[in-house]
């Protein structure tokens, strides 16, 4: 039972310090938690702490392997908007 | 001592609304009468704060602060972008210790660097250990460094004692909004008390912390400048009651701030096509706040990382590695520091005696009955018109009318001119350029090409090179008053745009 942390990781660092268990620190390229100390807050908040602030959707995965903020749920960018949007950059 | 710096409407001009419809009279001078003399001594070297001052003082941002406890619609947190210019955005995060050789390494170079501010990227008071880390050998270190802080708010009633501790004395809260409903539209959610709160909910803990917080900085002295982003349909309407409120509760400056939005920063507005208010739309808004509250017209909406004069970043030369190889004697500095800064006071006094003797001149003059006109001008600095229109990265927006020179706006123009031999495709850079300055009848700087002064006279703009090296009020005003002998202004009431 454990999160993860994945690349599209940014670095900002805040949820490092709202971690109940110590379990996430700062490593290259990017933060990763440890497996071992992950207690997915279990005991101590409702409400994974480091899903719960940090602002990249997708980030942050359950033991499920699922995106515990999936796309479009933090920005409020509809996913298909922001596709439609990408593909109108990539194509000039 | 008068300063004459930021546009401020006394209560009596603010009445009347008519012709100068914000005061600045004359010159600009007159416009910090409202502030006590406590104030204007601590801002009157703040090139965020004083538009007097920002002609001659430079700022820096140092990134310490990357992790945010709120989402706004305008900001992506992806910020690591090189080539973009706008808030939230860096390049190099730094720690403490790096950010305090850093800012020791810009003092030495940069004499004129009076102030050290930290805004991010993310929340500064969401990084408190960082951020009061900094501040703390800072203060310590270079005592002759002004610090400051940018925040969303949503923390800084638990911060205030801190920032009270060090050697802090303007804090800027960024306040978009007094009512959740609005809150809502803007930010999508806030982290408080270990949960993530979206919606108006997490709108109405944010508006309540930040009016908290206001409130509890000035009950300590401590300067507050108020930011806000001014989002068409979504905030513009609101924004004339936020300025009366945190104005009544004693925040000395507004700054209404243009949103940038555009797709490809991958923010919400950006994605979803909210567009920004036009230079206009911006004028309204400031003009109409100005009789509540001292406006402040000439923010950059500078980088988090953003090194040098308003307007420039020099952060390339103070990179990580530059700034390791630098031996830096800060002692022997900061004594040469306050030689040139006591030369710019000097310099800066005489000129605002000069403009005041203008100012006085202009009154006894009989008064023009023209409409009022925007026009540019290109400089780099010390307040005079000392820049080649094709080296121009902005162009400061001054408008003169019978009541005198106020200044506006700046407006970011990209260069044309690279100073090589061949121009590669920079007709369409000037054509884009011209198009800035749509709206002005004349442009004012140091010297004018062949090429652009066609495209500016066919725009119906006045390309005028002859008042070189002259400071900018008085050289608009001559503009001014040699357009109105030509009869170019007609003063027909539905062309004279401010009185509306």
């Amino acid at each position: 039972m454990a999160v993860k942390i994945i690349e599209s990781c940014v670095n900002c660092f805040a949820c490092e310090p709202v971690c109940p268990s110590k379990a996430i620190y700062e490593a290259k390229p990017h933060f990763l938690v440890d497996p071992k100390k992950c207690t997915e807050c279990e005991g101590d908040f409702p409400d994974f702490q480091c899903a719960s602030i940090c602002p990249i959707e997708g980030a942050i995965l359950n033991s499920l392997g699922e995106a515990i903020n999936p796309p479009g749920s933090l920005t409020g960018i509809p996913p298909e908007k922001m596709a439609e949007a990408m593909a109108e950059l990539q194509s000039h | 001592m008068q300063l004459p710096v930021l546009n401020d409407a006394p209560a009596h001009a603010a009445e009347k609304k008519g012709g100068c419809s914000a005061s600045s009279c004359g010159t600009t001078d007159n416009q910090m009468d409202s502030l006590p003399d406590s104030i204007r001594e601590k801002v009157q070297n703040h090139p965020c704060y004083s538009e007097d001052a920002h002609h001659y003082f430079a700022r820096m941002h140092v990134a310490v602060a990357p992790a945010c406890n709120i989402q706004c619609h305008y900001c992506n947190r992806k910020y690591d972008c090189a080539n973009e210019s706008r808030p939230g955005v860096v390049s190099e995060l730094l720690t403490p210790d790096q950010a305090v050789k850093k800012t020791m390494a810009v003092a030495a170079n940069i004499p004129q660097m009076t102030v050290l501010g930290i805004a991010g990227p993310g929340d500064p008071l969401a990084n408190p250990e960082r951020t009061f880390e900094t501040f703390r050998r800072l203060s310590e270190e270079a005592p002759d460094i002004k610090l400051c802080v940018s925040t969303n708010g949503l923390a800084l009633p638990d911060a205030v004692e801190e920032l009270s501790k060090h050697n802090i004395d303007h804090v800027t809260i960024t306040i978009n909004c007094v009512d959740p409903d609005v809150g809502a539209k803007i930010y999508p959610w806030i982290f408080w008390k270990n949960k993530r709160i979206k919606g108006k909910k997490g709108a109405k803990i944010l508006i309540e912390q930040q009016q908290k917080g206001l409130e509890m900085l000035i009950a300590k002295g401590i300067l507050v400048k108020v930011n806000s982003v001014m989002i068409p349909g979504v905030n513009d309407q609101h924004l004339a009651e936020v300025s009366k409120v945190v104005k009544s509760k004693g925040a000395f400056l507004h700054n209404v701030m243009p949103l940038i939005a555009e797709a490809e920063h991958g923010t919400f507005y950006g994605v979803m096509g909210q567009r920004g208010p036009t230079p206009d739309e911006l004028q309204d808004l400031q003009d109409s706040c100005s009789g509540d509250m001292n406006m402040m017209r000439h923010c950059r909406q500078c980088r988090a990382d953003a090194v040098g004069m308003l307007g420039e970043d020099r952060g390339d030369e103070f990179t990580l590695d530059k700034i390791e190889d630098m031996e830096i004697d800060y002692q022997a500095a900061m004594e040469k520091r306050a030689v040139i800064h006591q030369a710019i006071q000097a310099e800066m006094d005489s000129k605002r005696l000069e403009k005041a003797e203008k100012a006085q001149q202009h009154k006894q003059e009989p008064k023009l009955s023209t409409r009022p006109v925007l026009m540019a001008v290109a400089t780099s600095g010390q307040g005079v018109i000392n820049m080649h229109f094709g080296h121009a990265k902005e162009f400061l927006i001054y408008e003169a009318s019978p009541d005198g020179v106020r200044f506006i706006s700046h407006r970011k123009a990209d260069q044309y001119c690279a100073g090589d031999t061949s121009c590669g495709d920079g007709e369409s850079v000037l054509q884009v350029t011209v198009r800035t300055l749509a709206g002005c009848e004349a442009v004012l700087c140091s010297k004018v090409g062949y090429e652009p002064w066609e495209m500016l006279e066919a725009a119906g703009i006045m390309p005028n090179g002859e008042h070189a090296m002259e400071p900018i009020e008085e050289a608009v005003m001559a503009v001014y008053k040699e357009m109105a002998a030509a009869g170019k202004l007609d003063s027909t009431p539905e062309a004279v745009r401010a009185s509306a």
